[in-house]
């Protein structure tokens, strides 16, 4: 599948800021089933100081600063990406019992290259925003019986997840705490994504937390809009013998071709789309406009104006 | 035999005993002091206690406990004697130290990069991954001669055998060092001649290589010596003291977050003559909270872009953002083949026997024995206290051991070591010494010719008896560390010196925005508490003296004053005498009334904020009489007491401006404090003039001159009772006399020329108006009680200087109160 994403961020502060400094993760990050063929961000008004690296996880990062007055930041990043299939729901049959990978993740000592099994205690432990708990590695276990593979237990719980939580944008903020999430039953993308690798840790497996795009559909008969979608998140879930597997437990599904992955690290806060710190501007108002449009279709269409809103909650 | 003097000093076979041998008699480094104690008489040490504590306190040094109620500043435990260590011990220390400080740094560096260490298994990754002191974005970042570990110190035990053991590493941002330097200062002055002959090591020239060091490998701009800073979290981390006395003793600006900025890369301070550029940054404040931008985004003491100017190579980080990973009880057990491995030898000291729980072997051992081991959290972020497997019932073994089932990687199990034990003075009992348990901090610095080790250290003893743990949060006390020279003392650096006479500095352009705000402050408020402290005193004293009621002899001026300042009530119901006077007192006494006791408590935060640049002299001053206005008083004073101490606090605000006259550096910093004092003078002035010549027709006016400081100068002047003309001519339009508004003014004018100069044009011309319009005056006409022009003159002036004062907070002052906050969006 070919796409062309564009992911418009737009503050506006009522009094001048002084000093911006910001960090970009919104450029597409090559990978095996996955192409970049142009990427391109736009800021507004131009930054005096810009640079790009790759982050400690591999990730394209963008960082830079304003320090002279302004009102307002536009950041437009616009990419065309190839997505190949990974294999669709099959990814998740085959893997190793779940206790196996536990126990080869505690002491990775015995049997296993040592340096893949590195890389993924990177995301065994606590982070920010998804710390083990009791209460999540209850919340897991209906799916872990003893022997199941690993892929297998995880698919579940991405099933359960959708079943037993409510999305609603209106529940949760970036701050919101994951007991509160797990007590609640509500939440975005970043929640379900959260819950999920914050319950995988607590059983004691390494789970990633994946930022990018979804495909979504318009009502049938209906053009595609412009800024109809958000930015979205997903989580993936390691075994030594089939690698990395992603989840999606918003959709309940593995990730496939309808995913476009941006990003990975061990929560939202290593990986947030635009993270900064600003001096001055007063109440902002900020408006994150996603279109994610497939290559073989019309062009999508600007919306009525009057369905301006004050920016797409996360799916 | 001293029996008396130890009598109560316990003698444990299960201790290693500092200054007893096994057979009772004193060590023989221990033989020289043991023997002064016995010859001299009893007073001498009496009186050595007496003057430690002085000199505690005066100097201010203080170390704060998180959990005290009795509020933040706790003065520093000091025993009277000093640890002593022979120079062949001490060599083994040395050496053992610079090996492990070499091996961490080895470490460290190797985690924050190639991660071999991770790979061959010499470490295991959940040492890393585990600890939330590894710093994701710092990984990568390549350190100048490959050092991230800049200042390192270790806490030593010593079994009873007498062997040294580590118990903890301090790699993030070691404290204690400059507590060991004013330790130093303070005993060796009790032991002078004692001091010389066992010829005790000094502690400068380890101070003097970690300076030149750093700016030795900090990066450099052509032609320009490298700025280090010292960067402190502020006055209420618990060790403010020590920030702000090493900042003073290695010369280096004290800064906070907000004084520093990232432009391009670089690290600059704000300064009143604009950006500088910073090369090196001392590090006191967690690497967690350093950088909002990469770190913790709710850090609002951190500097945006820190970390990516460490990336850059920017600039110096001692210790370099990070480091704090290698502060866990895990490593213990695999330094030995970390030795091996990176340093091709054994290590010279081993860590106290440690076992991570994460290992099933070293769990199921662990459980055998709970009893014999305290279990400790095995990271800094997971909190937690100690706990002792044989304080546990068989339930409470129990819970344990299921906690350590539940999680093994979040614990270490670790032998529990008898501490050896050193004489402490009994400051209640005269003449007897107790043994306390005993723990030394060694200090170890980076330089080109390798680690080296400060010859001394902070030995801290237990507060109770039976400690089992030595902690200064926990009530310690503290000793000084004297290491002896085996040949002459040696005070030798290889190091070549940073200074050339280009580097010769005049006026500091160091000055922070901060600084010059706080210093300002400082001025005004040191006036308000001098201005405060005269009213209270004079309305007191009319009081007392029985002054007439109705208004007449300034009383109702100085009511109204009082009204305005927040002390009496504003509703216009005369007050009973009774009433007045317990408001009076709480002005005084209560800070958390407006008034007198208020100001004080505001003047001495600022003095915090200002630390470093008080003078030893000056800051004693101010400790007076905070610590005595400060101190909760038992029963309501009398208003002779309540007078005393407000002669208190006049002498000293004397005193300070004496010292801001005589021993500061006429530089821009000391401009603004006397701004602050002159503004502050001149509106008081006015208000008070405003207020006297619209009272009841009044011919008493000894108060006027009293609360002026003037009575004096006009009596030499005119001998005479005082009369309104010739007083508001005093207090107005005398330019010799420094309580006159023309004085200010002309004052102020000056200064605001002044710094026009250095800074570029400062609109003053509201000043130099006002100034000019005191010569309009006729004194016949205008200075009369009840003169609407002379009224509208003081409102005018009044109204000039707080136009000054604004520009002057817009133009120069950093605003510290505004903090950058964090962004996020999906």
């Amino acid at each position: 599948m070919r796409y062309t994403v564009l992911h418009e961020t737009l503050y506006t502060y009522p009094d001048s800021v002084v000093v911006s400094h910001q960090l970009l993760h919104v450029s597409p990050r090559p990978l095996a089933w996955q192409t970049m063929h142009r990427h391109q961000t736009t800021i507004e008004p131009e930054p005096g100081e810009r640079s790009e690296r790759l982050d400690y996880f591999g990730n394209t990062l963008t960082q830079f600063a304003l320090v002279s007055r302004h009102e307002f930041l536009n950041v437009r990043a616009v990419s065309e990406v190839s997505v190949a299939s990974r294999g669709g729901e099959a990814q998740a049959v085959g893997s190793q019992p779940w206790e196996a990978v536990r126990d080869l993740l505690r002491m990775p000592a015995t049997g296993v290259e040592p340096v893949t099994l590195i890389d993924a205690t990177d995301y065994l432990y606590q982070s920010p925003h998804a710390a083990p708990s009791r209460a999540l590695a209850e919340y897991a276990m209906p799916s872990f019986p003893p022997g199941r593979p690993v892929h297998e237990a995880a698919r579940d719980l991405t099933r359960r997840i959708k079943a037993e939580f409510e999305f609603d944008p209106a529940a949760t903020t970036v701050s919101t705490p994951l007991e509160a999430v797990l007590k609640g039953r509500r939440g975005v993308c970043q929640d379900f994504a959260h819950l999920m690798i914050g319950a995988l840790r607590s059983i004691g497996l390494a789970a990633r937390y994946v930022s990018g795009y979804i495909l979504t559909h318009p009502p049938p008969g209906k053009p595609r809009m412009i800024g109809a979608d958000a930015s979205h998140a997903w989580a993936s879930v390691f075994c030594p013998q089939r690698g990395w597997v992603d989840f999606d437990p918003t959709n309940d599904c593995v990730v496939d071709e309808a995913h476009i992955t941006v990003a990975w690290g061990r929560d939202f806060s290593d990986v947030t789309p635009m993270r900064g710190v600003i001096l001055g501007g007063g109440e902002q108002t900020l408006e994150v406009k996603v279109t994610v449009a497939p290559a073989n279709e019309p062009p999508p269409i600007e919306p009525p104006p009057k369905a301006k809103g004050k920016g797409t909650p996360a799916t | 035999m001293p029996k008396d003097f130890l009598a109560d000093y316990p003698q444990d076979p299960g201790r290693y005993d500092e200054m007893l041998g096994a057979d009772g008699q004193p060590r023989p480094h221990w033989r020289a002091l043991f023997a002064q104690l016995l010859e001299q008489p009893p007073e001498a040490m009496r009186e050595h206690v007496r003057a430690i504590e002085r000199q505690v306190l005066e100097n201010g040094v203080t170390y704060n406990v998180y959990a005290d109620a009795q509020g933040a500043d706790r003065p520093w435990e000091l025993d009277a004697l000093p640890n002593i260590l022979p120079a062949s011990e001490w060599a083994f220390l040395e050496r053992a130290v610079a090996q492990r400080a070499r091996l961490l740094n080895l470490a460290l560096v190797d985690l924050y990069g190639e991660q071999r260490t991770l790979k061959q298994g010499l470490l295991p990754a959940a040492l890393l991954h585990g600890h939330a002191g590894f710093l994701r974005p710092c990984h990568g970042t390549r350190h100048v001669a490959d050092t991230m570990l800049h200042l390192y110190a270790v806490d030593l035990a010593r079994a009873p055998d007498g062997r040294w053991w580590v118990l903890a590493d301090r790699t993030q941002a070691p404290s204690g060092a400059g507590y060991a330097l004013e330790n130093r200062l303070v005993i060796s002055r009790g032991f002078p001649d004692l001091f010389l002959d066992l010829r005790v090591q000094h502690l400068a020239s380890f101070f003097a290589t970690l300076r030149d060091t750093l700016a030795q490998w900090a990066p450099r701009d052509p032609g320009r010596a490298p700025l280090t800073v010292l960067l402190t979290p502020g006055p209420v981390n618990e060790t403010y003291f020590e920030h702000a006395y090493l900042a003073r003793y290695l010369g280096f600006p004290l800064v906070e977050g907000h004084d520093l900025t990232v432009r391009e890369g670089k690290v600059w301070m704000k300064t009143l003559s604009g950006l500088v550029r910073v090369h090196a940054i001392v590090r006191r404040q967690d690497d967690i909270w350093c950088d909002p931008l990469e770190l913790r985004g709710d850090s609002s003491i951190g500097i945006p872009g820190l970390v990516d100017a460490e990336r850059r190579g920017n600039v110096l980080i001692a210790n370099a953002l990070g480091s704090n990973v290698l502060e866990t009880g895990m490593l213990f057990g695999f330094l030995p083949r970390l030795s091996e491995a990176l340093l091709g030898g054994p290590l010279a000291m081993p860590s106290i026997a440690t076992w991570w729980c994460g290992e099933p072997a070293a769990l199921e051992d662990v459980l055998g024995r709970l009893h014999q081991v305290v279990v400790k959290p095995a990271f800094p972020h997971l909190r937690g206290e100690p706990v002792f497997g044989a304080d546990l019932d068989a339930r409470g073994l129990q819970g344990l051991a299921a906690t350590l089932r539940d999680r093994p990687g979040d614990f270490v199990a670790q032998e529990i070591m008898n501490l050896s034990q050193s004489p402490v003075w009994d400051r209640e009992r005269p003449r007897k010494v107790l043994g306390r348990a005993t723990s030394l901090r060694v200090f170890a610095c980076a330089s080109p010719n390798g680690y080296v080790v400060m010859p001394g250290g902070l030995t801290r003893v237990a507060g109770l008896e039976d400690a089992r743990v030595v902690s200064m949060q926990r009530g310690g006390g503290s000793k000084d560390t004297w290491v002896m020279a085996e040949g002459a003392v040696n005070a030798f650096s290889l190091l070549r010196t940073t200074t050339s006479a280009e580097d010769l500095v005049r006026a500091g352009p160091s000055l922070s925005s901060r600084v010059v705000e706080n210093l300002y402050w400082f001025g005004r408020h040191e006036e308000r508490c001098d201005h405060a402290a005269r009213l209270l005193r004079v309305t007191i004293g009319r009081l007392l003296d029985d002054a007439p009621r109705d208004g007449t002899h300034g009383r109702a001026a100085m009511l109204t004053l009082l009204r305005k300042g927040g002390v009496l009530p504003t509703s216009e119901e005369a007050l009973d005498d009774l009433a007045l006077v317990r408001a009076l007192r709480s002005s005084v006494t209560d800070a958390t009334h407006a008034g007198l006791a208020s100001h004080l408590r505001h003047l001495f935060r600022l003095a915090m904020h200002l630390r470093e640049r008080f003078s030893l002299d000056n800051w004693r001053v101010l400790t007076q009489v905070t610590s005595s206005l400060g101190r909760p008083k038992s029963r309501a004073m009398a208003l002779t007491d309540v007078l005393e101490e407000l002669d208190q606090v006049v002498t000293v605000t004397t005193t300070l401006s004496g010292f801001a006259l005589d021993g500061m550096v006429r530089d821009a910093g000391w401009r603004f404090l006397s701004i602050g004092r002159r503004i502050e003078r001149a509106q008081w002035l006015c208000d008070t003039l405003r207020e006297a010549i619209a009272g009841p027709e009044d011919s008493e006016l000894n108060w006027l001159l009293d609360l002026s400081d003037s009575i004096v100068t006009y009596r030499t002047r005119y001998r005479a009772r005082p009369e309104w003309m010739p007083v508001l001519d005093l207090l107005i339009r005398d330019v010799a006399n420094p309580r006159s508004l023309a004085f200010q003014m002309k004052g102020l004018v000056d200064s605001a020329t002044r710094l026009g100069e250095v800074f570029g044009e400062l609109d003053h011309s509201g000043l130099a108006e006002a100034n000019a319009s005191i010569d309009t005056i006729d004194p016949v006409r205008d200075l009369v009680q009840g003169s609407e022009r002379l009224d509208a003159l003081l409102a005018q002036w009044s109204g000039a200087t707080a136009l000054f004062s604004e520009q002057l907070s817009l133009r120069f002052f950093s605003h510290v109160g505004e903090a950058g906050r964090q962004t996020a969006a999906m």
